[in-house]
């Protein structure tokens, strides 16, 4: 079973936005600096001066990617491709704070963000999968096994895990440690292109445009032949910056200003002709569920690419929530803030839920008279939720302490949180982090 | 249609000052809405400017109100008549087995579920209430049956032949064809024949799902019921042949056909005409074994069967006279007829149906033949566009070329800047205008501003500016105004919102050199050219003013002077009367006068203004509505040129025609364009319909890359233009389709102000003027 899927979101790196002390400092710094609506809506002074639409781009991503594992539809990745989007708002992130700070202690602030949940994920999974009988013997030899259990705790590939293992009859389903896996590529691409980011902004301000293409060049190499690799482990992550790395480049660039220098017919004139391309290219190659853009990358590279690209010529830039997206911003403060959690735990919940859910067919009244309603995955939908609010109460808190915040049960920004952590603040300027 | 940028700078009281008593005419004045969006965007605002009941006729603002409505319906309209065509293609398509089409046919298979009766039996099986049972013909009798008809070549040569043997027949129609061809099946079945349905596309049913079963026998059956007024039981599927075929894929699918009340018909000799092997080898195939009854398979449809129709001339005499009687099937088993007459509601429904085909079959017919006339249109105009524009770029810029003997023009020039609400651009273009580098003097008309326009002019004190002040007229009143107050007899008008490069107002008036010369267009230029839409503006601008214009120029009957940028000679404006208000397009109107009076009507191509081109599709729209529907008028009110004598006659009879085909009729074909795309995108060739869309991009490609290197400009806009064809070009002629509706209806139109942001500051490679808004 493949362990790729597609979607994914981000290691929000930035994305507390009440985050006290730096997320607020920097966010006054980007309400100053570069941002060219700077002077469109005054400054409301206690606005963390996010870019919302980034926000809302992240959340749908999120809930795009939550919603696509459990459906599966091959269309889903078309209609918003999560993964490019989620790319390209980290890369835009990575340059603001490259543009600021030092290459070595960005890389390093990611990094920080980033292992920790990877970290409590794999000692909740690892520990799962030798309790199920996992072992060194599985890769043939344990020298090959010991080593690539390095993964799990700095993933410059993919991470090792059991595949046939069983499951917890009744309550957890069998391929519950390849569901597992199945978002860890992201973290592994996300890390290299971190790793990766010092260069790729040097040349992207050298040579904008050759660098934004060169991934969708590296991606056709590989498609047509041109370019072939030995391994599968190269050949993964080739393969994904080919098909991410101009999203990541395009975020760069837009935080650059690479984008606003053209004149602003021209993405929306070219973007249409890419994404043609790509979705007609997916389109001659088999197209169906069960084979999307997920195992297309040079469509999923030129299709990613174009939309990417104009919803980055969009940006509208909020500092605040339009009007009728307002009363969302609970949700889609959580879901930012909560990203990598989420991220990393849905596809466990959707097993779990799966299994739980087929416990319903020993009810003889449902089987008889509606057994649409079990086969169908829409009622599963809000108990995946359900479980992965669950993860995020039980496993978030340590996004917080890698951010090195005070760690929160539930971050939705609501007002009285704020009210309250605002009164901490002031009492306790030490800000003593709560043990309750 | 060719841009002029005739901003419309006053907002027209629509012949209120003309016809003050008829009510109908008069434009209410600003109303609420307007005014909020004034004030909140409006530079300075005077305090005596912003209370707006003063405002002549602002108390009328519901009348307003209540005419909306039906504008709304207008631009709904040509929506709907797109529509409905493309429902009636959508059916033609579907008719003509385009949609839905599924060719793939069922390889053979195990035969083990099929009864061992069943296989051994005879052709007609009968499966109904669940039984299985099978019959063959009696001995001596044969049974013809034909497939896949009616043609409306070969099946009526199948009949005459039948017909002078006398003998019956069974059809098995399509639905398709049936639909299509309904006469023919009435012919079958006054002439004794018998029908039998064979589905409504011909699909292999083993493929189809029960509903699509069941849709296939409903459509062939409504076809029927609408050709014939008759249902029929009798079905053979397609792709069938013998009873000893049926598998365990095809035999679920007979028997459910029998369920629904059908017997299927299955063959007993195949005749393997369709291989055309030659009429003696169709006659050896299908004589059945001495004396034998035989249901003999035929095809009377799918290519030539010439050697069909040959062979039953001999076939049918020479097995009658073997003693063959050739009926139908029910004769031929001694059964009731397998017709039904349909009466009621079913015979109407039938009926409608096989008139909508027709219907829709005619039509196509009709929009095949004006895609053809709109195809040759648009290659003409094209054609014509480069050679004139070659010709008239070569004549002007020839190193001797001058306009006139009273070469070079250095006297003195009135401009004329008419101004409505114009607070934000008034600054810039008046500033240019100062920058002239030929004397002139500047009229800025204020056609009763609300914003200050004339008091922002005003405190620039810039020497040889005045203002001139008047009640709210609008613009053709404004211009009059002006020039009543000129000092000069020549005469530039421009618009409140465009900027003048320092030599426009000189190189606009050297064609006035040679006395014939009356009105001089210059070049309008967009000078918000950044986004998509107003990229598409200035493609669109530098085409109409470098192709059209020149080739107007040429053949001498320049349709439109910009109102953004145009020259006149004051001697030739008092012969026609000056500008009226008789239409929405006094730019327009004024032209054609100027023609009919006898006057030559020039291009300066080195004259540039900068204009503002609208910024939202709303904006747009009502621009383009306004300048379509007014020349629309314009056309109509110098219709009489058409009979004339002398230029005017001239100009009625190459002018008039020409501009009405390249603006008003030949624009009404091109949605067309649009309507076959989308149906050779969808019915097929679809490789082809793609190439041929791309061919006439290149083509347009290449004209616009041709205007544009003709104006100098850079060709990097041009990325745009084929988004330009899938969403600009649409969007131009369902308002030229309003316009159309508009026109015949009897409908008026209001002057809607474009909404303005002072974004065009200074032509480009100049300092705007501070406050402008410069990017």
């Amino acid at each position: 079973m493949s362990t790729r899927s597609s979607d994914v979101p981000v290691p929000a790196a930035e994305s507390s936005p009440n985050g006290p002390v730096k997320e607020s400092a920097e966010g006054t710094e980007s309400g100053t600096g570069t941002e060219p609506e700077s002077g469109t809506e005054p400054e409301s002074g206690t606005g963390p001066g996010r870019d919302r639409y980034f926000d809302l781009l992240r959340a749908i991503a999120l809930f795009r990617v939550v919603f696509y594992h459990l459906m599966g539809w091959a269309w889903l990745p078309v209609v918003f491709p999560s993964m490019g989007v989620m790319f390209a708002l980290a890369g835009n992130l990575m340059a603001r704070s490259l543009g600021r700070r030092g290459a070595v202690e960005v890389v390093g602030g990611r990094l920080r963000r980033l292992l920790p949940p990877l970290w409590l994920l794999g000692a909740v999974g690892v520990t799962g999968m030798l309790l199920g009988g996992w072992g060194p013997d599985e890769e043939g030899h344990p020298g090959w096994w010991w080593l690539h259990l390095t993964y799990w705790i700095l993933p410059l590939s993919d991470p090792p895990y059991g595949e046939d293992l069983p499951g917890v009859q009744g309550l957890i389903g069998d391929d519950w440690a390849t569901a597992m896996a199945v978002p860890l590529w992201y973290i592994r691409a996300y890390l290299w292109f971190v790793l990766l980011s010092p260069l790729l902004l040097r040349a992207v301000r050298a040579a904008p445009w050759p660098t934004i293409l060169s991934p969708v060049a590296l991606s056709a190499a590989l498609e047509f032949g041109l370019l072939s690799v030995p391994g599968w482990r190269l050949e993964a992550a080739l393969s994904d910056v080919g098909a991410f790395g101009a999203c990541w480049l395009l975020g760069m660039a837009h935080r650059e200003g690479v984008l606003r220098r053209l004149p602003r017919y021209v993405v929306p004139s070219l973007a249409p002709v890419v994404a043609g391309v790509g979705l007609w290219y997916a389109l001659t190659h088999d197209f169906r569920e069960g084979h999307d853009l997920d195992d297309m990358p040079f469509a999923q590279s030129l299709w990613s690419f174009a939309a990417v690209l104009l919803l980055l010529h969009i940006s509208p830039s909020w500092r605040e929530w339009p009007p009728g997206l307002r009363r969302w911003d609970r949700l889609i403060t959580l879901l930012n803030s909560r990203a990598v959690t989420i991220y990393l735990w849905h596809t466990l919940c959707i097993v779990v839920t799966e299994s739980l859910w087929d416990h319903l067919w020993s009810v003889s009244a449902l089987e008889e008279n509606t057994p649409w309603l079990l086969e169908s995955p829409w009622p599963q939908l809000p108990f995946i939720w359900l479980l992965t609010a669950g993860c995020v109460v039980c496993f978030g808190w340590v996004e917080d302490l890698a951010a090195g915040r005070r760690p929160r049960l539930w971050p939705d920004g609501s007002a009285q949180g704020d009210a309250r952590a605002a009164r901490r603040t002031v009492l306790d300027p030490a800000g003593t982090p709560p043990r309750s | 249609m060719a841009p002029r940028t005739s901003r419309r700078t006053t907002r027209q009281s629509a012949g209120q000052s003309v016809h003050p008593s008829t009510g109908e005419r008069g434009e209410p004045r600003a109303n609420g809405r307007r005014s909020t969006r004034r004030r909140s965007r409006g530079r300075r605002i005077p305090a005596q400017a912003s209370g707006e009941g003063q405002a002549p006729g602002g108390g009328r603002a519901n009348v307003r109100r209540r005419l909306l409505p039906p504008l709304r319906l207008r631009r709904l309209l040509p929506l709907l008549v797109l529509v409905a065509m493309m429902a009636m293609l959508m059916l033609r398509g579907y008719v003509h087995s385009e949609v839905l089409a599924d060719y793939r046919v069922r390889p053979e298979a195990a035969a083990d579920r099929v009864p061992r009766t069943i296989l051994d039996g005879g052709p007609v099986v009968d499966t109904r209430g669940g039984q299985a049972t099978s019959m063959d013909v009696p001995d001596g009798r044969i049974v013809l049956t034909f497939d896949d008809g009616p043609d409306p070549r070969w099946t009526p040569k199948v009949l005459d032949v039948l017909k002078k043997h006398d003998a019956h027949a069974v059809f098995f129609i399509t639905g398709t064809m049936a639909s299509r061809y309904p006469d023919l099946v009435e012919r079958m079945v006054d002439e004794g024949h018998e029908i039998g349905l064979h589905t409504f596309n011909h699909p292999d049913l083993s493929y189809q799902s029960k509903k699509r079963i069941d849709w296939e026998l409903t459509q062939n059956q409504l076809a029927l019921a609408g050709a014939a007024g008759i249902r029929t039981s009798l079905f053979r599927p397609p792709y069938s042949s013998s009873a000893s075929a049926l598998d365990n894929n095809s035999w679920p699918v007979t028997q459910y056909v029998g369920s629904r009340g059908y017997l299927t018909v299955l063959t007993g000799v195949d005749s393997e005409d369709w291989r055309r092997p030659g009429a003696a080898e169709i006659i050896r195939n299908s004589t059945p074994d001495k004396g034998k009854g035989a249901i003999v398979l035929m095809h009377d449809s799918g290519g030539d069967r010439s050697q069909t129709v040959r062979a039953l001339d001999t076939y049918l005499p020479q097995l009658q006279r073997q003693g063959y009687a050739f009926e139908n099937l029910t004769e031929a088993l001694n059964a009731p007829s397998a017709h039904t007459e349909v009466t009621g509601l079913e015979l109407w429904k039938g009926r409608a149906w096989t008139a909508l085909v027709k219907a829709a079959d005619d039509l196509t017919g009709v929009l095949v033949v004006g895609l053809a006339v709109i195809g040759f249109l648009v290659f003409a105009r094209f054609g014509l566009m480069l050679l004139l524009s070659a010709l008239h770029t070569r004549r002007t810029r020839r190193r001797d070329f001058v306009w006139g003997p009273d070469a070079p023009v250095t006297e003195p020039v009135s401009v004329l800047v008419p101004a409505y609400n114009e607070a934000k651009c008034i600054e810039n273009t008046v500033r240019s205008l100062v920058k002239s580098d030929h004397p002139v003097e500047i009229l800025v008309i204020d056609d009763g501003s609300s914003d200050g326009t004339a008091r922002i002019v005003e405190d620039l004190s810039l020497p040889g500016v005045r203002v001139v002040r008047q009640l709210n007229a609008g613009k053709p009143a404004a211009l009059n105004r002006g020039i009543a107050n000129a000092r000069h007899d020549l005469i530039v008008m421009m618009d409140g919102d465009t900027v003048f490069e320092p030599s426009t107002v000189r190189e606009l008036v050297q064609p006035f050199a040679d006395p014939k010369v009356g009105a001089v267009a210059g070049n309008a230029k967009v000078g918000n050219k950044d986004t998509l839409i107003g990229a598409w503006q200035h493609i669109e601008y530098v085409m109409g003013f470098n192709l059209d214009r020149r080739m107007y120029d040429v053949l001498r009957c320049m349709p439109t002077i910009p109102g953004a940028v145009g020259a006149f000679r004051r001697t030739a404006l008092n012969r026609v009367g000056g500008m009226s208000d008789d239409t929405l397009a006094e730019d327009t109107d004024i032209t054609m006068a100027m023609h009919r009076d006898g006057w030559k009507v020039v291009y300066a191509e080195k004259a540039r203004a900068w204009t503002e081109a609208p910024e939202s599709v709303q904006q747009l729209w009502s621009q383009r509505y306004r300048w379509c529907y007014g020349t629309m008028q314009a056309i109509w009110k110098h219709r009489r040129a058409l009979i004339e004598r002398g230029p005017s006659g001239r100009f009625g009879r190459v002018g008039l025609p020409l501009v009405s085909l390249f603006m008003v009729v030949a624009p009404l074909l091109a949605p067309l364009i649009d309507l076959f795309l989308v149906y050779g995108l969808l019915f097929g060739p679809t490789g082809k319909t793609i190439a041929a869309w791309f061919g006439v991009l290149a083509v347009q490609a290449a004209c616009a890359a041709y205007a544009f290197v003709l104006d100098r400009e850079r060709l990097t806009p041009l990325v745009s233009l084929p988004l330009q064809q899938l969403l600009y070009r649409q969007l131009m002629y369902i308002v030229l389709l309003q316009s159309w509706i508009t026109a015949l209806t009897g409908g008026r139109l209001r002057w809607q102000k474009l909404r303005r942001k002072g974004q065009v500051a200074a032509p480009p490679g100049e300092v705007a003027v501070d406050g402008g808004g410069a990017r």
